[in-house]
């Protein structure tokens, strides 16, 4: 379809006429900016094609404010070696007329023709919307919606699957899809989407699950009632055996070992007692035996004290050969001891008077010395009472008279003050003239210093009153006469006149205290103690040496041959000495005989005891009687011994220990078997009653009903589980066919997309899915397939997809006979210059096939399509 | 002259749960109804007793009212009957019996014999020997004790036992009680009743197994009659007459289809057999897309004429003919949908496959109804 000429008039911004012809077979491209009229040429192509003439919807297409206008529009197309002049006009003038080579119509057939050539529909009524555009709206894209091709796609679908469908022939199954979807409603009965049981096919499921439970629950119920069957049965059996009471014999056997058993008690009770004989016998032989034992032991002793009493006659008489030797030695010793202590006696006296004589002698001396010296120390003494009286009487007070010494300078001191202030009277007078000057009278030459107002008198003249300057005069008099008084008091205190001599008599105490200090000393060193100290000496001195005297006097004149003390001392410690062993030797002596005498009495009198004891006739007859008795006890022994070994050995072949062992073996055999018996007869009353109760509720008959139930429902199961599998298979089946023949349906179109992709995207492929739709873009990037969802793809690449699919679809119909023409308006706004410059090898390519036409409002970006661009400016100017 | 019914193996309380509810209900009520029969049997040719080799009843636990009904079922024939218990309702300390007798169900005329040993009918003039099951199993022969059992002279010596007879039904026997297979003529008997084989069975001439009266497998071994038989005097050679007495036959048939004759054999087969039947049918081999549809028009016609009828398709394949494919406008890919289930059945899970591709032919044809109507 080659679209030649068109021509609108009264459209919109075009009131008049604006026609364009020459028309390319490839691409045509026309660019102005917005508002040029690029989207009204659009509009009028359509509203040639899908309103129809006759519409009232279409006051759009009037130039603004006039409704008077008859929009219309021409256009003329080749088709199928044909011309098509189409002239079409609307509201005020509804005409549609169609010429094709030599033939006319007109109105509704004209535009049938149109629909039916181009593949679209008309609406019933009203506007014409794009659900009814078909292929037109499909290749005929809209400013803005280049990106949206599913609806377009959709509206279009059945022309494209005809299309394809022509080109294939007839191969698709007439009802396949409507088959599919039977199959799946049946399958839905059964199964979920998910392949899960669903409706009476779970609830069956259900069933079989519970009656299988319930069936196992019975089979547990009727195992358990078969068991208590044969339990009964072999309760039975047992009471039966029961009847016979056969724990009887097992007591009876108790009861036997039980006498038994008394009767071996019998014999072990008069075993206990022989032996309790025996050992009865056994003791009195020990006592018998001890008795004789003892006797025999008392006449060894008998000899034994015999002996000893002999030994204590020796022992004694031994000791009284020894006596008169003994005391001969202590009367020895008595003597000399007595010798040594004379001598000593004579040796100390000596000694003594001549310690005396010595004493006294030097007594003498001592006294002699004493009294020199007592009589200087008496002369001193009194010499310093003198001194001492002198001095107390001349005593200055060392303190007071240096006070005075200061009061009497400090009065100087004034006077010269006095002196220095006071006013000058200087007189000179005439001879024989006098002043009186207060009270003394004037004369001569002199001079007066004037302390206190004076008053001179004049005789004849009267009185002068002479006050002396400045208040210091007074001050000074007043302290002066302060100072007098003070003086004239300690002169006083002092007892002296004046302060000359108040210092020579301390000149003199001075003098004097020296004196005294070296009489002191000198005192000292005579009679250090004292003097009365002294004097006591002297006078103990003088008593001792009158003691001494007497003594001396008492005292006998010494032997010629005196020997030392020292000497007589030891020899009266030897003396003493030796008379001490003496004495000890004697009593020793004396102890050791009387101990001698004491052991032979009393050695005598056991000996005799003893003696006496032994040889009594009642000891005699009481030695006959035990050895007697012990021979009798010995028979007994060996009597009872014989008895109990014949005894035990009786005992030992009854073991009363195993008997009752079995006494109790037996009761308690017969004790367990009647109870057992007494459980069973129990146990099987109440086997009995559950049994009645079980058996009443036909368990095997509901078992066998269950049963019934459960193969229905197994059955049942079963079909559905079949019924299942094979509608999941045929499903499979019919959908895997159906996609292989899609696809095969399919593969021009693909091709097509293919081979524009390629110049977009090498190696990329885009799939459709049945409905044509472009479904997802698959690229392999860096050896990785990469599968992008049409939808999700960005908002420049679905624009080019779009029109890659839109170019791939008009191939589709060019190649299935029908026409195509291709309308871009403002197309590809959103790609980048790299991915515009392919779309651009893909749209020449395409115009190759197709006639094209472009709008656009940037023609720069178009420049280099190969075409001359057709300005909107230039066409309304030109038209 | 003694004349008397020799039955045994009632197995009442049995259910069956390989059919349908109501089915299962019909033949467990069928074995209530097979002895009241017996009892009309009896009662209408006055026989002189009707003996029971055991297996009366199922079970041990059924319900008081299955009791009550069994004895009740009796009441047609007043003459005596005569009963062992046999290894499903063997007389244990706790049993049917038992229970039965605690409830005051048995009839005088009803003799059960729960302890081995003699029951004289004078009158009848005949002697029981009989040796019940008083354990679920044993190993010993209960009938030894028949060799030394004295009974009155002039009596007919009946021997009535339950279990398998040694060295003749090794095979396929419901319990171990073993029976000496020369029992009767060691013990000088004049007939020996035995229970236990569910199909009559003679072993010798005066020994027989009667079989259930009422059948309840698929074995074609006799089942469903009961055994009339009639001694002269003692010594004499009894006269055995199986009579039909049954509700039901059970059938079992394995049929291959091969060709579309096959099917037509087996259609007609079907149309043919004796109503009220039990059929169980197992088909293997191949049939068309439209032969299948005749055999399942078929069975659903047999299903409405017979108490049962179960067909088992596990080893049957679908083969769709071209003729089918045409038929059924499977064109495009259903055909070859079609074509590759057909292909499954040869391969993989045949039944999955048969199934699928019976659906598809199903929907098919519905489609084809429908455009048909339209």
């Amino acid at each position: 379809m080659k679209l030649h000429r068109m021509r609108i008039e009264q459209v919109r911004q075009f009131r008049q006429p604006l026609e364009i012809c020459d028309l390319e077979p490839g691409i045509n491209l026309f660019t102005g900016p917005n508002e040029s009229g690029k989207s009204t040429l659009v509009r009028a192509i359509r509203a040639a094609f899908f309103e129809r003439h006759k519409s009232s919807s279409v006051e759009d297409l009037q130039p603004w404010g006039d409704s008077s206008a008859a929009p219309g529009i021409q256009l003329e197309f080749d088709w199928q070696d044909k011309r098509w002049r189409l002239a079409k006009s609307f509201l005020r003038q509804k005409r549609c007329d169609l010429q094709v080579g030599g033939q006319s119509f007109n109105g509704d057939e004209a535009e049938e023709r149109l629909a039916e050539l181009l593949g679209y529909q008309f609406p019933g009524r009203g506007a014409s919307k794009a659900e009814h555009w078909g292929i037109p709206g499909l290749l005929w894209i809209e400013q803005g919606s280049g990106q949206n091709i599913h609806d377009a796609v959709a509206y279009a679908g059945d022309h494209l699957k005809s299309a394809l469908g022509e080109s294939l022939g007839e191969v698709a199954s007439s009802a396949g899809d409507e088959l599919i979807a039977r199959v799946e409603r049946e399958r839905a009965v059964l199964l979920t989407s998910t392949g899960r049981p669903t409706g009476d096919y779970a609830r069956i499921n259900q069933q079989y699950d519970e009656y299988r439970a319930r069936l196992d629950e019975l089979d547990a119920s009727i195992n358990t009632y078969c068991h208590q069957v044969d339990r009964l049965g072999e309760l039975r059996q047992q009471q039966q055996e029961d009847a016979a009471k056969p724990w009887q014999d097992y007591r009876r056997q108790a009861k036997e070992a039980e006498v038994r058993l008394a009767e071996v008690e019998g014999w072990v009770r008069e075993q206990q007692r022989e032996q309790k004989e025996l050992q009865r016998c056994l003791d009195s032989q020990r006592l018998c035996r001890d008795q004789l034992r003892a006797f025999a032991k008392q006449q060894q002793e008998l000899e034994q004290r015999d002996k000893a009493r002999q030994k204590a006659e020796t022992t004694l008489t031994e000791l009284q050969a020894r006596q008169e030797q003994v005391e001969t030695r202590l009367a020895q010793a008595q003597t000399s001891y007595q010798q040594a202590r004379e001598t000593l006696k004579q040796a100390r006296q000596d000694e003594q008077r001549t310690a005396l004589s010595r004493e006294s002698t030097q007594l003498v001396q001592e006294l002699a010395e004493i009294d020199g010296i007592l009589s200087n120390a008496r002369e001193l003494q009194a010499q310093l009472q003198q001194q001492r009286e002198q001095l107390q009487a001349n005593r200055i007070d060392a303190a007071q008279l240096k006070k005075l010494q200061k009061l009497s300078r400090d009065l100087d001191d004034l006077a010269i003050a006095q002196q220095a202030v006071a006013t000058r009277l200087q007189f000179e007078l005439l001879p024989g003239q006098s002043l009186q000057l207060d009270s003394e009278s004037l004369t001569g030459q002199g001079e007066r210093l004037l302390l206190e107002p004076t008053d001179l008198h004049i005789a004849g003249v009267g009185k002068l009153r002479v006050q002396p300057g400045g208040e210091d005069i007074a001050d000074l008099v007043r302290r002066q006469q302060v100072l007098q008084d003070d003086i004239t008091g300690l002169l006083g205190s002092l007892r002296v006149e004046n302060l000359v001599q108040a210092e020579e008599r301390a000149e003199q105490c001075r003098t004097l205290q020296e004196d005294i200090r070296r009489n002191e000393l000198l005192l000292n060193s005579h009679a250090p103690d004292g003097v009365d100290e002294l004097s006591n000496r002297q006078q103990l001195g003088n008593q001792r040496r009158q003691e001494l005297q007497a003594l001396l006097a008492e005292l006998p004149e010494s032997a010629a041959d005196k020997i030392s003390v020292t000497t007589a001392e030891t020899h009266l410690e030897t003396a003493d000495e030796t008379l001490k062993a003496a004495e000890k030797a004697e009593a020793s002596f004396r102890v050791e005989l009387g101990l001698a005498s004491q052991a032979l009495q009393s050695s005598n009198t056991e000996w005799q005891k003893l003696q006496d004891e032994i040889q009594s006739p009642d000891r005699q007859q009481r030695e006959r009687q035990l050895n007697d008795q012990l021979l009798d006890l010995r028979a007994t022994e060996t009597g009872l011994e014989t008895s109990i070994d014949s005894r035990q050995q009786q005992i030992d072949a009854a073991n009363p220990d195993i008997l009752r062992q079995d006494i109790n073996r037996f009761t308690r055999t017969a004790d367990a078997m009647e109870k057992a018996a007494q459980e069973r007869d129990k146990e099987l009353i109440r086997l009995q009653t559950s049994l009645e109760t079980l058996g009443a509720q036909g368990l095997e008959e509901q078992r066998a009903e269950l049963a019934q139930e459960l193969q229905l429902v197994s059955r049942r199961r079963d079909e559905f589980s079949r019924r299942a599998a094979a509608l999941n298979l045929l499903l499979e089946l019919l959908k895997a066919k159906r996609q292989v023949l899609t696809r095969r349906l399919q593969a021009p179109l693909q091709r097509h997309l293919n081979r524009y992709l390629q110049l977009l995207f090498p190696q990329a492929s885009l799939t459709v899915d049945e409905d044509l739709i472009p479904e997802q873009l698959i690229r392999t990037a860096n050896g990785t397939e990469e599968r992008g969802d049409f939808a999700a793809l960005s908002f420049g690449a679905r624009e080019q997809m779009g029109l890659i699919s839109r170019l791939a679809y008009a191939d589709l119909l060019k190649e299935a006979g029908r026409p195509t023409l291709i309308i871009l308006d403002d197309a590809l706004v959103h790609s980048d210059p790299q991915r515009l410059a392919q779309m651009k090898r893909i749209l020449f390519d395409a115009a190759q096939r197709h006639q094209i036409l472009l709008f656009t409002c940037h023609p720069e970006n178009w420049r280099d399509l190969g075409v001359a661009p057709r300005d909107m400016q230039s066409l309304k100017v030109s038209a | 002259m003694p004349r008397f019914l020799h039955t045994a193996d009632w197995q009442i309380g049995r259910q069956y749960s390989r059919f349908a509810q109501d089915d299962a209900v019909a033949l467990a009520e069928a074995r209530f109804a097979v002895v009241e029969r017996i009892a009309q049997l009896a009662a209408a040719e006055a026989f002189d007793a009707v003996l029971v080799a055991g297996d009366v009843f199922d079970a041990q636990t059924v319900s008081d009212r299955t009791i009550r009904r069994l004895f009740n079922a009796l009441q047609g024939f007043a003459g005596p009957w005569i009963m062992i218990p046999g290894n499903h309702d063997a007389a244990l300390a706790e049993c049917v019996w038992s229970r039965a007798q605690r409830l005051g169900a048995i009839p005088a005329n009803v003799h059960v014999a729960l302890t081995p040993g003699v029951l004289e009918f004078a009158e009848q003039g005949f002697a029981v020997l009989a040796a019940p099951l008083t354990q679920r199993q044993t190993h010993d022969d209960l009938t030894c004790w028949f060799d030394a059992a004295e009974t009155a002279s002039g009596l007919l010596r009946i021997g009535l036992a339950h279990g398998s007879v040694q060295g003749i039904l090794t095979e396929d026997i419901d319990s171990p009680n073993p029976i000496a297979p020369d029992r009767a003529q060691r013990a000088r008997l004049d007939y020996l009743a035995l229970g236990d084989w569910h199909g009559i069975k003679q072993i010798d001439t005066r020994t027989w197994y009667s079989g259930t009266p009422e059948q309840e497998r698929f074995k074609n071994n006799g089942a469903g009659q009961v055994l009339a038989v009639e001694i002269a005097a003692p010594g004499a050679e009894p006269q055995i007459t199986p009579r039909p007495i049954g509700q039901y036959t059970w059938q079992h048939w394995q049929v291959q289809l091969t060709v579309d004759s096959d099917l037509d054999v087996l259609l007609q087969r079907l149309s043919e057999v004796a109503a009220p039947s039990v059929l169980d049918i197992a088909l293997s081999g191949q049939t068309s897309l439209s032969g299948n549809y005749r055999l399942q028009q078929a069975l659903s016609v047999a299903e409405a004429r017979h108490r049962s009828v179960q067909c088992d398709f596990a080893d049957l394949r679908l083969q769709p003919t071209d003729e089918d494919i045409a038929a059924l406008h499977a064109d495009g890919y259903l055909g070859e949908v079609l074509a590759e289930l057909r292909e499954c059945q040869q391969t993989e899970d045949v039944e999955t496959a048969r199934d699928a591709l019976a659906i598809l032919a199903g929907l098919l044809r519905d489609r084809q109804l429908q455009e048909g109507m339209e």
